[in-house]
């Protein structure tokens, strides 16, 4: 079986923080899907939200590289995450197609890569 | 000679070799009683809940009405006010031991932050400043509408964080307005975390970088720039963009060559050796930073040629890889600005609002009052003028080794060149303050950590605490002085919805001060807000408020047949404290008399009166 090689998979990653990394995407995705889909309450609403704007789209990233330091890795998963969220969400206004719920996907697409990550463990 | 005040420097700068800031090993403990300060451990321990306990005691005792006219500090009570210094004694104090505990530090700074930006919150319990409601009724508007509703507002012709809030604010099903008020708070520590991430890459030794991050705190905290908007987002993601770029596109300039090489040859000497990287990395970075890069674009008009000046700056020192980066930036910035340019010439008279940087950083016009409003000025103007010459001279003193602070020295003064274009409205003096404070930090408390004085005169930890104090409270007062003006109440932000919900479409709302939580709702189009031209710091202004024909006559030539206009608590707290506009009070006490005013709404906090013209 041929396996996929992701440009990220030559990089100089360690585990000592990428793993942490795909934990807390693969949780917070699944967190907030599960808050903001199911949460009756606004308060706990909110909180799925805000967890949805700042880790998986960064973690889903930043679990195939090490910035070297722990708080430097939180840090750009946080950034890459409301960056990303930024874009999604201004293209949606400029182009007329407001679907909020549509970010859902960043939490799908960082569950995959996080597990992705997880399952084929230290890069070559 | 003062740089002999610095600890002897290792032979690896002498020889060219570099290292970041400092890495020397502190010895910072007591070599005299090391086992007694261990023993001292818990103190800073103590030192930190017993600051958390006063603060929240502080707190508890506070309400909007207690808060006076020279600000929260001046109003505040013991308890209050000693949580300030007692957090930070206990962060000096463990930042002295010989092994500081990180998380000891990193919880006492999150106090810290908390105290600082959570304080104004709990005690109005609304989100601050007047421009704030403007932000959300752009939010409101996308969350409502999906789309871009009026094009003329340059707000919404740069969407991305409106765009972002309006879908947390859609997903949640929660009103912008309750959650808005915690923005700075949030900003601050998701800035600190970068910054010390960033920090670290550039100073090595943590002592420097948490010594840092606390001064970072104290300068920045006036300058009032982290509150829900486009200025706060984007900044969070130029440290993003600082944070890659040192991580994994920095490099080691080229001292030999051309003639530029050799120009820039003293600048780099000594300068610290890039961490590993691999082609695969620095080529993923260049996207990654771009993607954010965009995100600024998309944000805010500002930052991104802020972030062009220190990415200039860098390339042209040759620290930063690869060259066409700073072309790729300034393509993605002008691609965005070029169908935009008109909304930026009718707000800023264009890219190049002027050549003179001595005009363009003279700050905001208007009236300059005796009292509350000139002294917080002159307050955190010292406190700009120390941070910059405290920058300043920290690299002057490491004249015979600049590479070791070429990085910070080129972040803290680069912001500068904006000025040579643009006024910005009168702001951009505080962007470049803003922009600048954090390397400004790094470079003072590098200073600090390494000033050496002789055994028997022991000054360098009590210089640091007095420094640190005297930054935080100056920067408190330059935050907490006009407290009682930029902050509102509940009632006052319920009285403006109950406007936008029961008025009918299209009236007119006069305004005799530009001070209420106006236009945050999703309509706000629908209606005409106008401000009555009476304040100096609005522009022209040439009406008399105590002259009640003069005022008639104004808003009659403004064609609407009814008009409602507001007075406010916070009204009346910003005309005091500014001094403008005059003839405020005497307006708010003829309006039922003598223009015959129906009152339509009130409470403790707001009146609003119908007039029918």
């Amino acid at each position: 079986m041929t396996q996929i090689r992701l440009p990220a998979a030559r990089l100089p990653t360690t585990t000592s923080r990428t793993i942490p990394t795909a934990y807390a995407g693969i949780l917070a995705s699944v967190l907030a899907a599960t808050v903001l889909l199911g949460a009756p309450w606004p308060a706990a609403s909110l909180i799925g939200a805000f967890l949805l704007c700042c880790v998986p789209a960064g973690a889903g990233v930043m679990c195939w590289v090490d910035a070297g330091e722990a708080a430097a890795q939180a840090g750009l998963t946080l950034a890459i995450s409301l960056a990303s969220v930024a874009i999604l969400s201004a293209i949606m206004i400029w182009t007329a197609a407001w679907e909020p719920h549509a970010l859902l996907g960043l939490a799908v697409l960082s569950v995959g890569s996080c597990a992705y990550r997880l399952r084929h463990g230290e890069p070559s | 000679m003062i740089h002999q005040l610095l600890r002897r420097e290792p032979a690896a700068v002498t020889e060219g070799r570099g290292r970041p800031l400092d890495l020397v090993p502190l010895d910072l403990a007591s070599k005299r009683s090391p086992r007694g300060a261990e023993d001292r451990r818990a103190i800073p321990i103590v030192l930190t809940l017993l600051g958390a306990a006063l603060w929240i005691t502080g707190i508890s005792l506070l309400h909007p009405s207690s808060v006076g006219i020279w600000g929260l500090l001046a109003s505040a009570n013991a308890w209050f006010l000693l949580a300030f210094p007692a957090l930070v004694l206990g962060f000096l104090l463990e930042l002295r031991r010989r092994t500081p505990r990180g998380w000891l530090l990193g919880l006492n700074l999150i106090a810290l932050i908390v105290a600082i930006h959570g304080s104004v919150p709990i005690i109005f319990g609304a989100p601050e400043y007047a421009w704030v409601y403007k932000h959300l009724g752009i939010i409101s508007a996308f969350a409502t509408y999906g789309h871009v509703t009026d094009p003329t507002n340059i707000y919404q012709q740069w969407p991305a964080l409106f765009a972002a809030v309006a879908a947390i604010s859609s997903l949640a099903h929660v009103a912008p307005v309750s959650f808005a008020a915690w923005a700075p708070l949030a900003f601050e520590l998701a800035d600190a975390l970068l910054l010390f991430a960033i920090f670290r890459l550039l100073g090595g030794e943590r002592r420097t970088a948490w010594l840092a991050i606390l001064l970072y705190e104290g300068l920045v905290s006036w300058v009032g720039q982290d509150y829900l908007s486009p200025q706060a987002f984007s900044y969070l993601l130029w440290l993003a963009m600082v944070l890659i770029a040192v991580r994994w596109l920095r490099r080691s300039p080229t001292v030999t060559g051309g003639r530029l090489a050799r120009l820039r040859a003293p600048l780099v000497a000594g300068a610290p050796a890039p961490a590993h990287t691999t082609k695969a990395m620095r080529a993923l970075a260049v996207v990654l930073l771009s993607v954010i890069y965009f995100a600024v674009v998309a944000a805010h008009q500002l930052t991104p040629y802020m972030a062009l000046a220190a990415v200039g700056v860098l390339t042209v020192l040759d620290l930063l890889r690869p060259r066409w980066l700073l072309a790729l930036l300034a393509v993605i910035a002008l691609a965005y600005l070029a169908p935009h340019y008109q909304l930026i010439s009718q707000s800023f008279g264009g890219l190049f609002s002027g050549g003179s940087p001595i005009a363009n950083a003279s700050g905001a016009r208007g009236t300059y009052h005796a009292g509350a409003e000139a002294t917080t000025a002159q307050i955190v103007r010292a406190l700009a003028a120390v941070m910059w010459f405290g920058a300043f001279a920290s690299v002057l003193i490491r004249r015979k080794a600049l590479g070791r602070v070429v990085i910070p020295a080129a972040l803290a003064f680069s912001p500068f060149l904006v000025l040579f274009a643009q006024s910005y409205g009168g702001e951009a003096i505080y962007r470049v303050f803003l922009f600048s404070a954090p390397w400004c930090a790094l470079l003072v408390s590098s200073t600090l950590v390494e000033l050496r004085f002789p055994r028997r005169l022991p000054l360098r930890w009590p210089l640091t605490v007095c420094v640190c104090l005297a930054v935080l409270f100056a920067g408190l007062q330059g935050l907490y002085g006009p407290a009682r003006v930029d902050a509102f109440t509940p009632r006052e932000v319920a009285a403006s919805q109950w406007l936008y919900t029961h008025i009918p479409r299209g009236s007119l709302i006069v305004m005799p001060v530009d001070n209420f939580p106006a236009l945050e709702a999703a309509d706000y189009n629908d209606f005409d807000l106008q401000v009555m031209p009476s304040d100096p710091q609005l522009g022209a202004s040439w009406l008399d408020e105590a002259n009640l024909s003069q005022v008639e006559n104004w808003i009659t030539t403004l064609g609407h047949r009814t008009a409602y206009i507001v007075v406010s608590r916070s009204m009346a707290a910003s005309a005091a404290y500014y001094g403008a506009p005059r003839g405020y009070e005497q307006l708010v006490a003829k309006i039922p008399t003598v223009l015959g005013g129906g009152v339509v709404y009130q409470d403790a906090d707001t009146t609003v009166y119908r007039l029918t013209l």
